[in-house]
Protein backbone atom coordinates (compact mmCIF):
# COMPACT_ATOMS: atom_id res chain seq x y z
CA UNK A 1 0.00 0.00 0.00
CA UNK A 2 1.51 3.52 -1.00
CA UNK A 3 2.63 5.19 2.28
CA UNK A 4 0.01 8.59 2.48
CA UNK A 5 1.27 11.84 3.34
CA UNK A 6 0.92 12.08 6.97
CA UNK A 7 0.25 14.99 8.46
CA UNK A 8 1.45 15.33 12.27
CA UNK A 9 -1.68 15.52 14.74
CA UNK A 10 0.21 18.27 16.49
CA UNK A 11 0.66 19.97 13.20
CA UNK A 12 -2.92 18.53 12.19
CA UNK A 13 -4.48 20.35 15.68
CA UNK A 14 -2.98 23.48 15.07
CA UNK A 15 -4.18 23.35 11.14
CA UNK A 16 -7.56 22.74 12.67
CA UNK A 17 -7.80 25.33 14.63
CA UNK A 18 -6.56 28.40 11.88
CA UNK A 19 -9.40 26.83 10.07
CA UNK A 20 -11.91 27.53 13.00
CA UNK A 21 -10.19 30.91 13.16
CA UNK A 22 -11.12 31.86 9.33
CA UNK A 23 -14.52 32.28 10.58
CA UNK A 24 -13.67 35.38 12.47
CA UNK A 25 -10.80 36.94 11.16
CA UNK A 26 -10.20 36.15 7.23
CA UNK A 27 -11.82 38.80 4.49
CA UNK A 28 -13.32 38.60 0.85
CA UNK A 29 -10.29 38.08 -1.14
CA UNK A 30 -9.64 40.10 -4.57
CA UNK A 31 -11.00 39.34 -8.61
CA UNK A 32 -6.70 39.37 -8.90
CA UNK A 33 -7.02 35.83 -6.73
CA UNK A 34 -8.61 33.56 -9.23
CA UNK A 35 -5.56 34.70 -11.68
CA UNK A 36 -4.40 30.84 -10.85
CA UNK A 37 -7.89 29.71 -13.02
CA UNK A 38 -6.94 31.28 -15.89
CA UNK A 39 -2.73 32.16 -16.02
CA UNK A 40 -1.45 28.72 -17.06
CA UNK A 41 1.61 30.37 -19.16
CA UNK A 42 4.24 28.72 -16.52
CA UNK A 43 3.22 25.55 -18.29
CA UNK A 44 5.16 26.16 -20.91
CA UNK A 45 8.02 26.57 -18.74
CA UNK A 46 7.73 22.85 -17.18
CA UNK A 47 10.07 20.14 -16.65
CA UNK A 48 8.42 16.36 -16.91
CA UNK A 49 8.39 14.08 -14.04
CA UNK A 50 6.97 10.41 -14.41
CA UNK A 51 5.64 9.07 -11.15
CA UNK A 52 5.06 5.51 -11.38
CA UNK A 53 3.57 4.17 -7.86
CA UNK A 54 1.33 1.70 -6.59
CA UNK A 55 -2.61 2.41 -6.23
CA UNK A 56 -5.39 0.48 -5.57
CA UNK A 57 -3.98 -2.88 -6.21
CA UNK A 58 -2.26 -1.71 -9.19
CA UNK A 59 0.79 0.45 -10.91
CA UNK A 60 -0.30 4.01 -11.80
CA UNK A 61 1.41 6.27 -14.21
CA UNK A 62 1.17 9.90 -13.38
CA UNK A 63 3.07 13.25 -15.08
CA UNK A 64 3.99 15.83 -12.63
CA UNK A 65 4.91 19.22 -14.88
CA UNK A 66 6.95 21.49 -12.40
CA UNK A 67 7.72 24.67 -12.73
CA UNK A 68 11.51 24.99 -14.12
CA UNK A 69 11.72 28.53 -11.38
CA UNK A 70 10.21 27.25 -8.84
CA UNK A 71 9.86 23.54 -8.26
CA UNK A 72 6.78 23.88 -5.51
CA UNK A 73 4.58 25.53 -8.46
CA UNK A 74 3.67 21.64 -10.28
CA UNK A 75 0.62 20.03 -11.59
CA UNK A 76 0.23 16.36 -11.76
CA UNK A 77 -1.94 14.30 -14.28
CA UNK A 78 -3.10 10.58 -13.86
CA UNK A 79 -2.23 9.32 -17.15
CA UNK A 80 -3.06 5.27 -16.89
CA UNK A 81 -2.90 2.20 -14.85
CA UNK A 82 -1.44 -1.00 -15.12
CA UNK A 83 -0.99 -4.40 -13.27
CA UNK A 84 2.23 -4.97 -14.69
CA UNK A 85 4.84 -2.56 -13.16
CA UNK A 86 7.23 -3.13 -16.44
CA UNK A 87 4.38 -1.85 -18.87
CA UNK A 88 3.81 0.74 -16.31
CA UNK A 89 7.25 1.76 -16.05
CA UNK A 90 7.37 1.99 -20.18
CA UNK A 91 4.19 3.44 -20.39
CA UNK A 92 4.97 6.06 -18.08
CA UNK A 93 8.56 6.85 -20.20
CA UNK A 94 7.27 7.21 -23.46
CA UNK A 95 4.36 9.37 -22.02
CA UNK A 96 6.91 11.64 -20.30
CA UNK A 97 8.80 11.84 -23.38
CA UNK A 98 6.42 12.76 -25.32
CA UNK A 99 5.13 15.97 -22.79
CA UNK A 100 8.77 17.20 -22.44
CA UNK A 101 8.82 17.75 -26.11
CA UNK A 102 10.16 21.43 -26.45
CA UNK A 103 12.10 23.21 -29.32
CA UNK A 104 14.16 24.41 -26.85
CA UNK A 105 15.55 20.55 -25.28
CA UNK A 106 14.51 19.10 -22.34
CA UNK A 107 13.90 21.10 -19.50
CA UNK A 108 14.75 20.46 -16.32
CA UNK A 109 14.35 21.04 -12.10
CA UNK A 110 16.74 21.14 -10.24
CA UNK A 111 16.76 21.54 -6.52
CA UNK A 112 18.89 24.82 -6.21
CA UNK A 113 15.64 26.93 -6.28
CA UNK A 114 14.40 25.48 -3.30
CA UNK A 115 17.50 26.70 -1.34
CA UNK A 116 17.07 23.83 1.11
CA UNK A 117 18.74 24.35 4.44
CA UNK A 118 20.74 21.36 5.42
CA UNK A 119 21.84 22.44 8.93
CA UNK B 1 -12.76 -1.38 -16.51
CA UNK B 2 -12.74 1.17 -14.54
CA UNK B 3 -16.61 -0.10 -13.75
CA UNK B 4 -15.80 -3.73 -13.58
CA UNK B 5 -13.27 -2.40 -10.46
CA UNK B 6 -15.52 -0.41 -8.37
CA UNK B 7 -17.99 -3.51 -9.19
CA UNK B 8 -15.45 -5.99 -7.79
CA UNK B 9 -14.80 -3.47 -4.78
CA UNK B 10 -18.49 -2.89 -3.69
CA UNK B 11 -18.78 -6.74 -3.83
CA UNK B 12 -15.47 -7.62 -1.34
CA UNK B 13 -16.63 -4.77 0.80
CA UNK B 14 -20.37 -6.61 0.81
CA UNK B 15 -19.09 -9.60 1.16
CA UNK B 16 -16.73 -9.05 4.22
CA UNK B 17 -19.51 -7.53 6.00
CA UNK B 18 -21.33 -10.26 6.07
CA UNK B 19 -18.63 -13.25 6.45
CA UNK B 20 -15.61 -11.33 7.16
CA UNK B 21 -12.56 -10.91 4.89
CA UNK B 22 -10.92 -14.90 6.25
CA UNK B 23 -13.79 -16.29 4.89
CA UNK B 24 -14.62 -14.86 1.21
CA UNK B 25 -13.34 -16.55 -1.61
CA UNK B 26 -12.23 -15.17 -4.73
CA UNK B 27 -14.70 -17.51 -6.56
CA UNK B 28 -18.18 -15.70 -4.24
CA UNK B 29 -16.73 -12.29 -5.00
CA UNK B 30 -16.63 -12.83 -8.39
CA UNK B 31 -20.22 -14.37 -8.09
CA UNK B 32 -21.36 -11.33 -5.66
CA UNK B 33 -19.92 -9.18 -8.81
CA UNK B 34 -21.28 -11.19 -11.70
CA UNK B 35 -18.23 -11.70 -13.40
CA UNK B 36 -15.92 -14.66 -14.18
CA UNK B 37 -13.00 -15.24 -11.56
CA UNK B 38 -10.71 -14.51 -14.55
CA UNK B 39 -12.00 -11.38 -14.86
CA UNK B 40 -11.32 -11.15 -11.38
CA UNK B 41 -7.73 -12.11 -11.69
CA UNK B 42 -7.13 -9.70 -14.64
CA UNK B 43 -7.91 -6.65 -12.45
CA UNK B 44 -7.22 -7.74 -9.02
CA UNK B 45 -3.82 -10.65 -9.03
CA UNK B 46 -4.54 -12.16 -5.63
CA UNK B 47 -6.81 -11.71 -2.25
CA UNK B 48 -3.97 -9.70 -1.12
CA UNK B 49 -3.79 -7.27 -3.53
CA UNK B 50 -7.87 -6.50 -3.58
CA UNK B 51 -7.77 -6.51 0.01
CA UNK B 52 -5.00 -3.80 -0.40
CA UNK B 53 -7.58 -1.95 -2.96
CA UNK B 54 -10.41 -2.33 -0.36
CA UNK B 55 -8.45 -0.51 2.65
CA UNK B 56 -7.07 1.81 0.32
CA UNK B 57 -11.01 3.05 -0.92
CA UNK B 58 -11.99 3.34 2.46
CA UNK B 59 -9.01 5.60 3.92
CA UNK B 60 -9.68 7.73 0.67
CA UNK B 61 -13.78 7.77 2.04
CA UNK B 62 -12.68 8.28 5.19
CA UNK B 63 -10.43 11.71 4.95
CA UNK B 64 -13.00 12.73 2.37
CA UNK B 65 -15.32 13.25 5.30
CA UNK B 66 -12.60 14.92 7.08
CA UNK B 67 -13.31 17.33 4.09
CA UNK B 68 -16.07 17.83 5.01
CA UNK B 69 -15.27 19.73 8.19
CA UNK B 70 -16.63 23.20 8.61
CA UNK B 71 -17.49 23.97 5.45
CA UNK B 72 -20.02 26.65 7.07
CA UNK B 73 -20.08 28.04 10.51
CA UNK B 74 -23.64 26.49 11.30
CA UNK B 75 -24.80 23.31 12.86
CA UNK B 76 -26.42 21.96 9.86
CA UNK B 77 -22.82 21.62 8.31
CA UNK B 78 -22.05 19.38 11.13
CA UNK B 79 -25.21 17.48 10.53
CA UNK B 80 -24.01 16.28 6.88
CA UNK B 81 -20.93 15.35 8.80
CA UNK B 82 -23.02 13.16 10.73
CA UNK B 83 -24.77 11.96 7.62
CA UNK B 84 -21.46 11.07 5.64
CA UNK B 85 -20.03 9.28 9.24
CA UNK B 86 -23.08 7.06 9.01
CA UNK B 87 -23.12 5.92 5.38
CA UNK B 88 -19.59 5.51 5.98
CA UNK B 89 -19.37 3.21 9.28
CA UNK B 90 -23.01 1.27 8.16
CA UNK B 91 -20.78 0.54 5.04
CA UNK B 92 -17.86 -0.79 5.97
CA UNK B 93 -18.81 -2.85 9.18
CA UNK B 94 -16.23 -4.99 9.16
CA UNK B 95 -13.45 -2.61 9.64
CA UNK B 96 -14.27 -3.11 13.78
CA UNK B 97 -13.88 -7.09 13.27
CA UNK B 98 -10.48 -6.69 11.61
CA UNK B 99 -9.53 -3.92 14.28
CA UNK B 100 -9.85 -5.81 16.81
CA UNK B 101 -8.43 -9.11 16.00
CA UNK B 102 -5.61 -7.93 14.48
CA UNK B 103 -2.65 -9.18 15.89
CA UNK B 104 0.27 -7.07 14.28
CA UNK B 105 -0.36 -3.74 15.25
CA UNK B 106 2.25 -2.50 12.92
CA UNK B 107 0.24 -3.59 10.12
CA UNK B 108 -0.03 -0.34 7.58
CA UNK B 109 -4.05 -0.33 7.47
CA UNK B 110 -3.85 -0.82 11.10
CA UNK B 111 -1.99 2.24 11.77
CA UNK B 112 -4.13 4.28 9.19
CA UNK B 113 -6.88 3.47 11.31
CA UNK B 114 -5.52 4.76 14.19
CA UNK B 115 -4.78 7.83 12.53
CA UNK B 116 -7.88 8.20 11.00
CA UNK B 117 -10.02 7.74 14.41
CA UNK B 118 -7.10 9.79 16.43
CA UNK B 119 -7.67 12.71 13.46
CA UNK B 120 -11.73 12.34 13.69
CA UNK B 121 -11.16 12.92 17.72
CA UNK B 122 -9.47 16.21 16.73
CA UNK B 123 -11.67 17.31 14.51
CA UNK B 124 -14.90 17.04 16.95
CA UNK B 125 -12.91 18.69 19.68
CA UNK B 126 -11.94 21.56 17.32
CA UNK B 127 -15.82 21.84 16.07
CA UNK B 128 -16.58 21.83 19.73
CA UNK B 129 -14.10 24.78 20.11
CA UNK B 130 -15.18 26.52 17.20
CA UNK B 131 -19.22 26.37 18.27
CA UNK B 132 -18.37 28.20 21.88
CA UNK B 133 -16.10 30.52 20.14
CA UNK B 134 -19.24 31.55 18.01
CA UNK B 135 -21.26 31.14 20.97
CA UNK B 136 -23.43 28.20 20.34
CA UNK B 137 -21.87 26.67 23.12
CA UNK B 138 -21.84 27.55 26.67
CA UNK B 139 -18.32 27.87 27.98
CA UNK B 140 -16.67 25.58 29.75
CA UNK B 141 -17.87 25.31 33.17
CA UNK B 142 -15.00 22.93 34.29
CA UNK B 143 -11.50 22.31 32.45
CA UNK B 144 -11.58 19.53 29.89
CA UNK B 145 -15.17 19.16 30.10
CA UNK B 146 -15.50 19.78 25.91
CA UNK B 147 -12.45 17.35 25.80
CA UNK B 148 -14.76 14.61 27.29
CA UNK B 149 -18.00 15.37 25.16
CA UNK B 150 -15.95 15.26 22.34
CA UNK B 151 -14.72 11.60 22.88
CA UNK B 152 -18.17 10.58 24.19
CA UNK B 153 -19.13 11.73 20.68
CA UNK B 154 -16.66 9.77 19.02
CA UNK B 155 -17.55 6.59 21.12
CA UNK B 156 -20.71 7.01 19.78
CA UNK B 157 -19.78 8.01 16.05
CA UNK B 158 -17.71 4.89 15.76
CA UNK B 159 -19.99 2.33 17.97
CA UNK B 160 -23.20 2.84 17.42
CA UNK B 161 -23.89 0.85 15.04
CA UNK B 162 -21.81 -2.08 16.52
CA UNK B 163 -23.87 -1.48 20.24
CA UNK B 164 -27.03 -1.60 18.30
CA UNK B 165 -26.07 -4.53 16.62
CA UNK B 166 -25.23 -6.06 19.98
CA UNK B 167 -28.37 -5.73 21.53
CA UNK B 168 -30.19 -6.29 18.37
CA UNK B 169 -31.53 -2.82 18.12
CA UNK B 170 -32.97 -1.37 15.21
CA UNK B 171 -31.30 1.52 13.81
CA UNK B 172 -31.39 4.22 11.31
CA UNK B 173 -29.44 7.14 9.91
CA UNK B 174 -32.28 9.30 12.51
CA UNK B 175 -31.54 7.06 15.38
CA UNK B 176 -27.95 7.87 14.66
CA UNK B 177 -27.94 11.72 14.26
CA UNK B 178 -30.50 11.56 17.65
CA UNK B 179 -27.46 10.02 19.47
CA UNK B 180 -25.28 12.61 18.65
CA UNK B 181 -27.40 15.81 19.03
CA UNK B 182 -28.84 14.34 22.27
CA UNK B 183 -25.25 14.72 23.47
CA UNK B 184 -24.31 18.26 22.49
CA UNK B 185 -27.85 19.69 23.75
CA UNK B 186 -27.49 20.49 26.99
CA UNK B 187 -24.33 22.33 26.56
CA UNK B 188 -26.51 24.76 23.97
CA UNK B 189 -26.11 28.63 24.40
CA UNK B 190 -29.38 30.74 24.06
CA UNK B 191 -28.28 31.71 20.70
CA UNK B 192 -27.19 28.14 19.39
CA UNK B 193 -30.23 26.44 21.08
CA UNK B 194 -32.76 28.37 18.65
CA UNK B 195 -30.23 27.47 15.60
CA UNK B 196 -31.00 24.30 17.12
CA UNK B 197 -34.41 24.23 17.01
CA UNK B 198 -34.42 25.99 13.99
CA UNK B 199 -32.66 23.91 11.78
CA UNK B 200 -32.04 20.48 12.99
CA UNK B 201 -35.18 19.85 15.50
CA UNK B 202 -37.39 20.08 12.73
CA UNK B 203 -35.27 17.66 10.49
CA UNK B 204 -34.65 15.00 12.90
CA UNK B 205 -37.09 15.51 15.92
Amino acid sequence: MKTRFNMDTKAYDTFLQGLNEQYFVEKRGNQSDFRLYFDDLWLADTAVIDDVHRSHGAWAVDLIFASIHNPLKFIKRHITTHSCPKRAAQQGEFMRRAAAKDQRGTLSVSVNPLQVCKN
Amino acid sequence: MYNTKIKILNASVRLFNENGIDSVRLQQIADEAEISVGNLAYHYKSKDVLIEAVYERIFEEFHEIFRHYLKRPDLADFDIQISIYYAFFSKNRFYLSEFFKANNTTAPHYLQWQDCTAKMLLQLRSRLQFLVKNNELLPEKEPGQYELLAEQMWMSLVFFIPKSNMIGQQYDEISYKKNIWNLLKPYFGPEGLEEFRAMIVPVLF
